[in-house]
């Protein structure tokens, strides 16, 4: 907090008086600066304007709705019709966000209402460290250990429960299940850690007022702070759902990279990002399915864009920024 | 405090050696000659073939000594010719013949096939019960592979196998995610024995495979997957198989008889070829007896004139020595990996294309 | 004190079921990092040993595989490049934001497009940057450590700017309208005051930035690429932690596999130390 190196010579008047040259500086330094931030923005612009002037080769042939709805990508035949990829896409992004939320937002309950204060520096951090490890590597575990402990238990539950709609069948290895729940995990402390902002922007008043009236604590939480920031965990959850879109190798390495529409929750399936990794080497030299990559990119982008304008303008509105 | 008088001297630091960077790549398709100190070493790249990966590592360690340093990125046929396309690398690795719409994105001068040598594409499975060495042929491994026939004890599989106890597991198929070089070997056999296959996935490096089938990348993944799910079949290299002790079909071949994956059949497989002006030889599907059916060949394709196509002239010498002590003392380190070595005539006919690599006109 | 309405023995049971779940809930969010910290010290530390540090992969199929040492000083070179171009600009444009940005037009729709950067998925920055300096001959056709570097500092821009911003508006106005009053001009403001004053917050948002992208993999599949041998030469393919992790997880060598254990160990090792050491620092330079 010292106020930088401004010294007082003694006995004098101030000090880096407003002389000619220091002033001189002061335009320049806007102006670098302001040529900086243009730069940046006009690095963003060139980089959406890019993106669609390349993926022109393949929505022009296919068309935009026709490369989003149709379901046929078949690179043996140049034929890139992505509805299986963005199927994909939201059912496991979908997954995650059922198994992963409720936890997310029980975990920011209890750490910010419930938890003795000892422990909530510990739990806090702890929670926010799930951020830290890479997705590669939450991909090696999931090949390794997931899939390999969690197959009998997916096998019991697909036979056992074969009546529910998207369940039964044979279980595949790497399945979009599996993805999910990676992707569940790997939400889990962005959605934590905003809810947990949301749930503290709750007034004492509100809390206070109904335990006043005899309410027992789950109850307080259930009429006072669960409606208030109902639409904050709305938005953090949103959020979460931009990460777990736009998410590339951890989902790849464990979803079985079959570009069909997956008919059962246990079946392998394949995403917009995941697509892009795999196949981007073989793409080089053909505009075509270079276009459809991008094209798949600039799907994937819009996605996120649209979720996490959305999101933003939800938890903005909670949270004071 | 200091860090805000670095910081903007940083910035400026940074920026510069990137341009510098920048500036010193000019050498298209290999900025890393410029790495080497020593007019006798060179660094190659390459990319391709994870069906051939085995050899050309063993081959980059014993050159290590020669001063030449290898960097081979087994990415599959398809992206080892669609980096060669690009520029990325030296030379590029592919398991099939280049075909026309290959050497048309080739633009940077003729191209050349050397064939290198030939492998076994197994059919490997995972079923820890069953003992035995079973039997297939080409048209029942195409209905295992089309999802037609889905449980290990099918009647299909059971005629050919008569005595044999197969448990009632299901059939998890593995395939390429990639565009291989290995794929298009297997399913030009399989197009070959089964007409709805030809008709409706046909041969390729990359095909639009069945539903409910798992698709892994590179050879090693396909062994990875194998052995990681009880019930699994897969077509992957022998060396791959072998490496990992899988179990692996007799193939009934087109003479009637069940062969098994061995260096001898896969060598009668290369036996009394035909052999295109091009070099392009196919060894799927051979007529002689004792051949293996899914054996392949592998090639290394290049330009011409590689210091025209972008190469300085000690990575282009390098090169040269490379593919020279392939198809020279390379070939005995290839059988050591169960790979089949060229037959003579055609080891002669490679030799005579590496001789004739040039640099900007002169022969190297 | 009497209360109002008495708990009826439902309600309690109710609470005190509700808190369990909450508490169960808790645990459960838990588990994950146990054990994935469980597995990684379980497969990887067997891998982990001095030579697994020192000797580069080596590729072979048959002998013996090598350790992680290019890919270590890979991800130190190229992060370390990221970090030198994403930081200074970050900084800058974040010290944009507060100090000429705020409330005004242009400013908010640099703002407004950071955080659009922020939402883009690393693998379209990675195709990006892949499709501009890898394959067009404009910087010269090929992969290259510091394209990878400059992919990962378009990742770590939006993040330096949007927490820079934070931090930089918690200088309080009354620090830098004081300097105004003694009569330093608005740079001097800028940078021996306002600059100095948020330096722990903006440290800390720097670390946590450089510790995502050490992890990040996407990326650098399409710019630096894979290669075997350790090298100092930005300007040629190079190695690195996410990449060799990458590579070896899809294999069916048990060592291979171990390895990639023993890499993934010591990135996440790597990572956990700069966003604790980040986290430690930020509690301590508190503001408020």
């Amino acid at each position: 907090m010292e106020a930088g190196s401004l010294r007082l010579p003694p006995g004098g008047r101030s000090l880096d008086e407003r002389s000619p040259a220091s002033r001189a500086a002061d335009p320049f330094f806007r102006w670098g600066l302001t040529v900086l931030a243009t730069l940046v923005l006009a690095l963003i612009a060139f980089f959406f304007i890019f993106l669609v002037s390349k993926a022109q080769p393949a929505l022009s042939k296919f068309g935009l709705l026709g490369f989003v709805f149709k379901d046929n990508w078949d690179v043996s035949r140049n034929i890139y019709e992505a509805w299986s990829l963005v199927v994909g896409t939201i059912v496991t992004s979908v997954i995650a966000l059922v198994l992963g939320v409720p936890v997310a937002v029980a975990a920011a309950l209890y750490v910010t209402e419930l938890c003795p204060a000892r422990a909530k520096g510990a739990l806090t951090i702890l929670i926010d460290l799930l951020a830290a490890v890479p997705s590669v590597v939450y991909g090696l575990w999931g090949v390794f250990v997931l899939i390999p402990h969690l197959k009998p238990a997916e096998q019991w539950f697909s036979d056992t429960f074969s009546f529910l709609p998207f369940v039964g069948g044979s279980v595949a290895g790497p399945n979009v299940f599996i993805a999910g729940l990676i992707l569940a995990i790997m939400i889990l402390p962005i959605v934590s850690a905003i809810s947990r902002e949301v749930i503290l922007t709750v007034p004492r008043d509100h809390k206070e007022a109904a335990l006043a009236l005899g309410a027992t604590r789950w109850e307080m939480l259930r009429i006072a702070v669960l409606p208030y920031s109902r639409s904050g965990i709305v938005g953090a959850s949103m959020l979460g759902l931009g990460r777990a879109i736009g998410e590339t190798i951890a989902v790849t390495l464990v979803v079985g990279n079959a570009p069909n529409v997956p008919h059962q929750i246990f079946d392998q399936g394949y995403t917009l990002a995941a697509v892009i990794a795999n196949e981007f080497g073989e793409a080089a030299n053909n505009p075509l399915h270079v276009g459809a990559l991008i094209a798949a990119g600039l799907v994937l982008f819009v996605l996120t864009l649209a979720v996490n304008a959305a999101a933003r303008a939800i938890v903005n509105r909670t949270v004071p920024a | 405090m200091s860090i805000i008088r670095i910081a903007p001297a940083l910035a400026s630091v940074a920026a510069l050696a990137v341009g510098v960077a920048a500036c010193g790549s000019g050498d298209t398709g290999n900025s890393n000659s410029g790495s080497s100190n020593s007019s006798k070493s060179s660094t190659l790249s390459g990319a391709g073939s994870t069906f051939a990966a085995p050899v050309y590592s063993e081959w980059a360690n014993q050159l290590k000594s020669q001063g030449i340093t290898l960097n081979y990125q087994p990415v599959g046929s398809g992206a080892g010719i669609a980096s060669l396309q690009k520029g990325t690398v030296n030379f590029a690795g592919s398991d099939p013949a280049l075909a026309p719409e290959d050497k048309q994105g080739l633009t940077k001068g003729k191209a050349v096939q050397v064939p290198m040598f030939f492998g076994a594409i197994t059919l490997s499975y995972n079923l820890p019960g069953v003992k035995q060495k079973l039997k297939i042929d080409g048209a029942t491994a195409a209905g295992i592979f089309a999802t037609k026939i889905k449980k290990w004890n099918d009647p299909a599989i059971a005629k050919l196998n008569p005595g044999v106890k197969l448990p009632a597991t299901n059939i998890t198929v593995v395939h390429r995610s990639d565009s291989s070089g290995t794929t298009k070997g297997f399913t030009t056999f399989l197009s070959d024995y089964s007409p709805s296959w030809k008709s409706q996935y046909g041969a390729d490096k990359d095909i639009k495979w069945a539903a409910g089938t798992t698709g892994a990348k590179g050879n090693d993944g396909v062994a990875a997957a194998i052995k990681q799910t009880e019930g699994a079949i897969g077509y992957v290299e022998q060396a791959y198989a072998l490496q990992n002790h899988f179990t692996f079909f007799d193939v009934k071949n087109a003479a009637g008889k069940y062969i098994a994956p061995t260096l001898a059949s896969t060598t009668a497989a290369g036996d009394g070829l035909k052999v295109p002006a091009d070099l392009g030889i196919s060894t799927i599907n051979s007529p002689n007896k004792a051949a293996y059916p899914i054996a392949s060949q592998t090639f290394v394709d290049v330009y011409h004139d590689l210091c025209k196509a972008g190469m300085s002239q000690s990575v282009a010498s390098g090169l040269k020595k490379f593919l020279t002590f392939g198809l020279g003392q390379g070939q005995s380190v290839a059988k050591q990996l169960q790979f089949a070595t060229l037959p003579s005539s055609i080891q002669s006919q490679a030799m005579q294309a590496v001789d004739g690599l040039q640099c900007n006109g002169k022969t190297l | 004190m009497t209360a109002l309405t008495a708990v009826s023995g439902r309600r309690r049971r109710t609470d005190r079921a509700a808190r369990g779940v909450l508490l169960a809930l808790t645990g459960v969010a838990l588990i994950p990092l146990v054990l994935v910290v469980y597995y990684l010290l379980k497969r990887g530390l067997g891998a982990i040993s001095w030579d697994f540090f020192t000797t580069d992969p080596t590729g072979s199929f048959l002998g013996d595989p090598g350790g992680i040492k290019s890919a270590i000083l890979g991800t130190i070179e190229i992060v370390a490049l990221a970090t030198l171009i994403a930081v200074p600009v970050g900084v800058l444009v974040a010290l944009y934001l507060v100090e000429f940005g705020r409330g005004k037009r242009f400013g908010n729709l640099v703002r407004y497009f950071v955080d659009v950067m922020t939402g883009v998925p690393s693998i379209v920055f990675g195709l990006f940057i892949y499709i501009v300096l890898v394959t067009s001959s404009f910087v010269g056709v090929g992969f290259a450590g510091w394209k990878g570097g400059v992919a990962l500092a378009l990742l770590m821009l939006p993040v330096v700017i949007r927490s820079g911003e934070v931090v930089l508006l918690l200088v309080p106005d009354g620090l830098r309208e004081a300097a105004l009053a003694l009569g330093a001009p608005r740079w001097k403001v800028a940078l021996r005051v306002v600059l100095p004053s948020a330096l722990p917050g903006l440290i800390t948002g720097s670390l946590l930035a450089i510790a995502r992208a050490a992890g990040e993999t996407a990326p650098l599949l399409f710019t630096s690429a894979y290669v075997l041998g350790t090298s100092f030469n930005l300007d040629g393919r190079m190695n690195s932690l996410p990449l060799q992790i990458f590579s070896d997880v899809g294999q069916a060598q048990d060592r291979l596999v171990q390895r990639a254990w023993g890499a993934a160990l010591t990135l996440v090792a790597l990572v956990l130390l700069l966003t604790l050491i980040a986290r430690l620092f930020q509690r301590r330079n508190r503001y408020t």
